[in-house]
């Protein structure tokens, strides 16, 4: 395992956090996003990663974390699903940050070949022990959980106790577009919790109850979480599947996955404001502090399907 | 350690299998005692346990759940359907059956089509012939379209079961592939062809071993042209039963794939060496419409 020491880079970036907190008027609205440069999958992630974490002052010790990756397809060449790399990053950094278990776990809606799709896109081969900390999400203990307040057609669903047992679950969504959902990012990650050894594959019932709908429905069973948005390289056009590669080079990241989605949805020049699940999810109610990078330098236009002309960011 | 004595050795107390170590669910049990019945093992004090698990598992409608935690019978209910005749019997296998002949997508309900019409949407798809569900009130699907089809023959003098898999039949060969496979249930999103999969062209393959149509000249081809590339064992395994089941040979091994990780794996590599040998767990003869 990786140790850390606390460097003058971690130090200044706590001291721009604070501030930017004690900047907010309503503690309870706070919405820091950072969103740091990335230019590669290489050894530098490891201390970008960490010093993340660090800066958000995310409650890890003695804590029960789930990593969350999103694994879609076999296609090891393209930028379809979270890199290998990065979930190790934030394992060591997790782990180094006195978390008491970690899991990384993940529940595919498309291929039901959980560790074979892992093998192929190089978690075998990038994490070691990786098959002895993974939980397939879709094929985990379950209970029944009624939805508060739904804006979907959902009353209740089953989900992972896994996911129900722990303290915080990071979500490190691929940043990519998504033909129906418009981008799909640490919000829509959640579909991957929905178990399909229950609902199948795909998790059709979550079409039926309302897409937008249910990603915003999802976030109440993870009261805890932090995204760490994988956009080093990305997916645009036909995303989620059968998009193409976009290098982007960055990583998006905080505790509030309404504003870090908003955020990419920025970067991606995709209007958050005509994003369904995020205005369900509250996004008016919520003011990004954003961090680091300089935003208005980052927007890259994502291609967009011609469906989903109308959400480009004006 | 053989197939069957990893499998004994995984088995839950209650009786049942989990997926990998936790608890028992519909699926895997299922699983296991078809490798059980096909490696002679069908009558052993493990296979009797699991039967027994099976049958307090089978819920008051008729179906099973996914796992006992699971307060609804869903698509896993095809499954002990497809047990042998002896395992059969110590189950509610008719009432089973009439809970699966009660569901269908739900895009073939009047109501969505009705809807859909109105709207002018342009699917692809036929949505008038009626395949199953994974889950009640969603969509049809190959895998639980496949697993019904499997299912319903064991019925073979019921003439709504014969109705209804010639009509899952048929819905299996309006979804597929332009490369000849099958996808999850569609060839199309919006205006994008879809891959095939070789899971699920496997089990599509499985459920049609009685068709002739000409389109699956294409389906064989590309499985025999696919099959020995797969490093995963439960696709491989899946393609080597659909091309068992047109009596295709298969040269691949599945020594060469992935170690089996799971519980359904292990099962599956003992299935795919009964067919090999002759004995297709899920297709039986002398039960066949």
């Amino acid at each position: 395992m990786k140790t850390y020491k606390t460097t003058r880079r971690e130090l200044l970036g706590s001291v721009s956090l604070s501030l930017a907190a004690c900047h907010l008027r309503n503690p309870r609205e706070d919405a820091i996003v950072s969103v740091v440069k990335a230019p590669a999958y290489s050894g530098a992630l490891y201390d970008t990663v960490h010093r993340l974490f660090v800066q958000h002052r995310v409650p890890i010790k003695g804590k029960r974390v789930i990593l969350k990756p999103n694994l879609v397809e076999f296609d090891a060449g393209s930028a379809i699903n979270t890199h290998p790399m990065l979930v190790h990053a934030a394992l060591e950094s997790v782990r180094s940050l006195g978390a008491s278990d970690v899991r990384i776990a993940e529940g595919p809606g498309h291929r039901r070949l959980t560790l074979d799709l892992a093998d192929e896109a190089g978690y075998f081969a990038t994490i070691p022990k990786f098959e002895e900390l993974f939980t397939d999400l879709n094929l985990d203990d379950v209970a029944r959980c009624t939805v508060k307040r739904p804006a979907s057609k959902l009353t209740e669903v089953y989900l992972p106790r896994t996911v129900l047992g722990c303290d915080l679950l990071v979500s490190m969504p691929k940043m990519k577009t998504h033909h129906w959902a418009g981008a799909t990012l640490s919000m829509k990650n959640l579909f991957g919790t929905v178990p399909g050894g229950v609902y199948g594959w795909p998790k059709n019932i979550l079409h039926w109850a309302g897409i937008h709908e249910c990603i915003a429905d999802l976030q109440q069973f993870v009261p805890n979480s932090f995204a760490l948005v994988d956009a080093i390289d990305a997916m645009e056009g036909n995303g989620p599947i059968q998009g193409k590669t976009k290098h982007v080079g960055l990583l998006i990241a905080g505790r509030n996955m309404v504003a870090v989605d908003a955020t990419c949805c920025t970067i991606m020049a995709i209007d958050p404001q005509k994003i369904d699940y995020l205005r369900l999810a509250g996004l008016d109610n919520c003011r990004i502090s954003q961090i680091g990078e300089d935003l208005k330098n980052l927007r890259t236009p994502f291609e967009l399907l011609p469906s989903l002309s109308s959400l480009r960011l004006a | 350690m053989s197939d069957i004595s990893s499998l004994l050795s995984r088995q839950n107390a209650d009786g049942g299998w989990g997926y990998n170590s936790g608890g028992s669910c519909t699926e895997p049990t299922t699983f296991a005692l078809l490798a059980l019945s096909v490696s002679g093992c069908g009558q052993t004090v493990g296979a009797k346990m699991a039967i027994q698990w099976l049958a307090a598992s089978q819920r008051s409608d008729g179906g099973w759940p996914p796992r006992r935690d699971v307060d609804q019978s869903t698509w896993v209910t095809a499954l002990p359907m497809i047990l042998p005749q002896a395992m059969r019997a110590k189950l509610r296998a008719d009432r089973a059956k009439e809970w699966v002949l009660s569901q269908k997508g739900r895009e073939s309900a009047w109501g969505p089509r009705l809807q859909a019409y109105l709207a002018g949407s342009q699917n692809p798809l036929d949505t008038s012939q009626e395949g199953w569900p994974f889950y009640p009130n969603t969509a049809a699907w190959v895998a639980p379209t496949a697993f019904t089809i499997l299912g319903l023959e064991r019925f073979p003098t019921d003439r709504r079961a014969r109705s209804r898999c010639h009509m899952g039949r048929a819905f299996l060969l309006s979804r597929i592939c332009s490369d000849g496979g099958w996808n999850h249930g569609s060839f199309r999103a919006l205006e994008y062809d879809l891959e095939s999969y070789p899971e699920t062209t496997g089990l599509a393959l499985l459920a049609l071993h009685a068709e002739t149509d000409s389109r699956l000249r294409q389906s064989l081809a590309q499985a025999e042209q696919r099959v020995s590339r797969l490093k995963s064992r439960e696709a491989r395994s899946w393609l080597q039963l659909g091309l068992f089941a047109h009596s295709r040979p298969v040269l691949s091994k599945l020594e060469d794939c992935n170690p089996s990780r799971s519980v359904l794996e292990i099962a599956l590599t003992a299935l795919v060496g009964a067919a090999a040998n002759g004995n297709n767990a899920f297709i039986h003869s002398d039960e066949n419409l």
